[in-house]
């Protein structure tokens, strides 16, 4: 009961409603802006955080993450541009409704499917969190460092058309994350005796670098193309027509936690199989693809069941499931927080104030949405010729507030340039993210279970935690490599 | 579509010859990785004299990934020369672009990095966002009005709200003396 007291202390702020009702809204905004992603705002708001108490800087960052998630059908469903990958999903039959002048049916059934998937996704970390947080106290260095390797091994689900460009992102990620001083003997490494790398390549102008920067580049080395202007239209949706959906969308948040659970999965996945779930079990199976209302229904649940969902091994374990939720991961670090079993036995008012306010962030999530479906054409009209400069401006402050050095400008710059050289080339760059995240976690256990072993090599499989997380790996590593085979032959064929 | 059909389509869908951008890119990841392993990594990674495991050597994870992507590299070039990737369209937006626009938006960037300090948050940002805005052909002179308006309102966005200090600009302080 006192713990209880002291949640609602931390919790119960303007500050905090501020930054969730922020949050979201920035979000929504963003995603359903083309061109602009989630992923992109996330870390722009990033350096908006640092004089932020660390439960109000997380809860802004989720908020965006989950008003970005509903945000991205909203274009799918308009001008048939998904504003994220899985909301890829949603115009299968969100755009098909659009055009057949229902399109505010199809955004209401994909706000209220969005909404309720995340309730559900929420509940899911509330309750599995703690759970697994308390298993991974009985873990060690070796056990650590198996679960890196095994979350390493979710670089093939994030590496996108190539899974060889993507292992090469991946190393080119953790290289650069051992650029600084070594942190057991404290010699050099590739800081080429300038001072400005010695304490590390800083997060944040990384993280803007590679997924804002490029948008920006790619802008201005294109022609202008012509803007688009959407209409939002038709009849809404009835309190009889979402009923009859609610077993589609809890279904589909179901298979949304799940997946979201298993780091690196992703909302795309989770979207899809729920859609064709929908699908096998539809009676209107015939109608899916030409505007099918359970069909935007089931693919928002799935893509917004994930958003919850995937907190749960980083709040638990301290291992990132996607690339927002590892740029989460880094908002932690920032404030002096290390996500992970630790976070439970230390700073469990602030993992419960958390919690209240990712519920919070589902009921803002309705609110914001339905505004947005009313206000939409004037937020998508915003041309790009007048966005992108803005868009600039805040990476270039952002990376500046970190050190308030012009050096991380450049720095952030070059890293923008390596995006741009990514995105052309066809090599993601969410691997890249993940090594540099993950490299450092790599090298640190494996020294400190060197360290206590005394070199006996026999520590790696000291027991059955340690053996559970070798046959995860070489599980995910088959799956991985098996997904990549019969994807190169189907492409051959 | 019958499945002699799917094969000939695919078949007649047009690929790249030997040298592609796959092998290319291989190649030139290869040289580059080998350039870190047998200069960079001796040359800028010092291995401390009481060191006690070739595994807790400052050396061993970059030179796991070098490895990594040495092997990488030459796996993709050989990919592209065994199996030629499709030939992808090119997106009309991409091509005739010009020159003025890409250089406008280069020297923005230039304007940023080299007088950020100097002309400050906001001397920067409304020159830098004048050459944006130029880039893109806005011809509209109010539109021009929001040069000076967005780049002040970050700033103090980021100063007055947020608690984020900017440069105020020492160009500025300097005249200001004079």
């Amino acid at each position: 009961m006192e713990n209880f007291s002291e949640v609602l202390a931390l919790f119960l702020s303007v500050d905090n409603f501020l930054a969730i009702a922020v949050g979201v809204l920035i979000g929504v905004v963003v995603g359903a802006i083309p061109g602009l992603t989630a992923t992109m705002a996330v870390a722009l708001a990033l350096p908006f955080t640092f004089s932020m108490e660390p439960v109000t800087a997380i809860l802004l960052l989720v908020g965006i993450y989950k008003g970005g998630m509903y945000g991205g059908s909203i274009t799918a469903i308009l001008i048939r541009t998904p504003g994220s990958p899985a909301a890829a999903c949603t115009l299968l039959d969100g755009y098909p409704m659009a055009q057949q002048g229902k399109a505010k049916k199809a955004l209401k059934t994909a706000l209220y499917s969005s909404v309720v998937a995340d309730m559900i996704s929420n509940l899911a970390l509330i309750f599995f969190a703690s759970y697994l947080a308390k298993i991974a106290l009985n873990f060690g260095p070796p056990e650590y460092f198996w679960l890196i390797c095994f979350s390493l091994t979710i670089i093939v689900s994030v590496s996108g058309d190539s899974v060889i460009k993507g292992l090469i992102a991946a190393s080119l990620g953790i290289i650069v994350s051992t650029i600084g001083l070594d942190a057991v003997y404290g010699t050099q490494r590739l800081t080429f005796d300038d001072y400005n790398l010695m304490d590390r390549v800083s997060f944040i102008p990384l993280l803007i670098g590679l997924f804002a920067i490029p948008e920006v580049i790619d802008f201005y080395t294109s022609k202008v193309a012509p803007h688009l202007r959407t209409a939002v239209a038709g009849a809404s949706l009835t309190w009889k027509e979402f009923k009859g959906l609610l077993k589609t969308i809890v279904r589909g948040s179901v298979i949304g936690v799940i997946i979201g659970a298993i780091p690196g999965t992703g909302a795309t996945t989770a979207a899809f199989i729920s859609y064709s779930e929908a699908k096998r079990t539809s009676p209107n199976k015939a109608n899916f693809g030409k505007g099918e209302i359970e069909g935007v229904a089931a693919a928002e649940a799935g893509n917004n069941g994930v958003a919850g969902a995937t907190l749960i091994p980083l709040l638990s374990l301290g291992i990132p499931g996607d690339v927002i939720t590892a740029i989460i991961l880094g908002a932690f670090m920032i404030h002096g927080l290390t996500p992970g079993p630790i976070l439970f036995q230390e700073n469990l008012t602030l993992v419960y104030a958390l919690f209240c306010g990712i519920m919070v962030s589902s009921v803002v999530l309705l609110f914001v949405g339905n505004a947005a479906i009313r206000y939409f054409s004037v937020i998508a009209d915003i041309p790009k010729t007048i966005l992108l400069p803005i868009v600039l401006m805040f990476c270039i402050y952002g990376a500046y507030a970190v050190n308030n050095s012009t050096f991380d400008i450049g720095l952030m710059l070059a890293f923008g340039v390596l995006g741009f050289v990514f995105n052309r080339t066809g090599i993601a760059s969410a691997p890249f993210l993940i090594g540099f995240i993950l490299g450092p976690m790599f090298e640190d256990n494996l020294r400190r279970t060197m360290l206590i072993s005394k070199d006996d090599l026999s520590i790696f499989f000291r027991g059955p935690i340690t053996w559970v997380f070798v046959m995860l790996t070489i599980a995910s590593l088959i799956f991985a490599i098996r997904r990549y085979w019969v994807a190169r032959n189907e492409a051959a064929v | 579509m019958e499945k002699s059909e799917q094969q000939f389509v695919a078949d007649s869908e047009p690929l790249y010859g030997r040298w592609n951008p796959n092998s290319a890119l291989g190649g030139i990841f290869a040289v580059l990785a080998a350039c870190f392993l047998f200069y960079v990594v001796p040359g800028y990674i010092v291995i401390p004299s009481d060191m006690q495991h070739p595994l807790l050597s400052p050396r061993f994870l970059p030179q796991l990934a070098g490895w990594m992507v040495l092997a990488l590299s030459t796996l993709l070039m050989i990919d592209g020369l065994i199996k030629p990737p499709k030939r992808e369209e090119v997106n009309e937006f991409r091509r005739g672009v010009p020159v003025m626009r890409q250089a406008l938006m280069v020297a923005a960037g230039i304007v940023y990095v080299l007088f950020f300090e100097e002309l400050g948050a906001i001397g920067s940002g409304v020159l830098a966002t004048a050459l944006l805005f130029l880039a893109s052909g806005l011809r509209n002179p109010w539109v021009y009005a929001l040069v000076i308006v967005f780049p002040v309102v970050v700033t103090l966005l980021f100063i007055y709200v947020l608690y984020v200090p900017l440069p105020a600009g020492t160009l500025w302080e300097s005249l200001s003396l004079i």
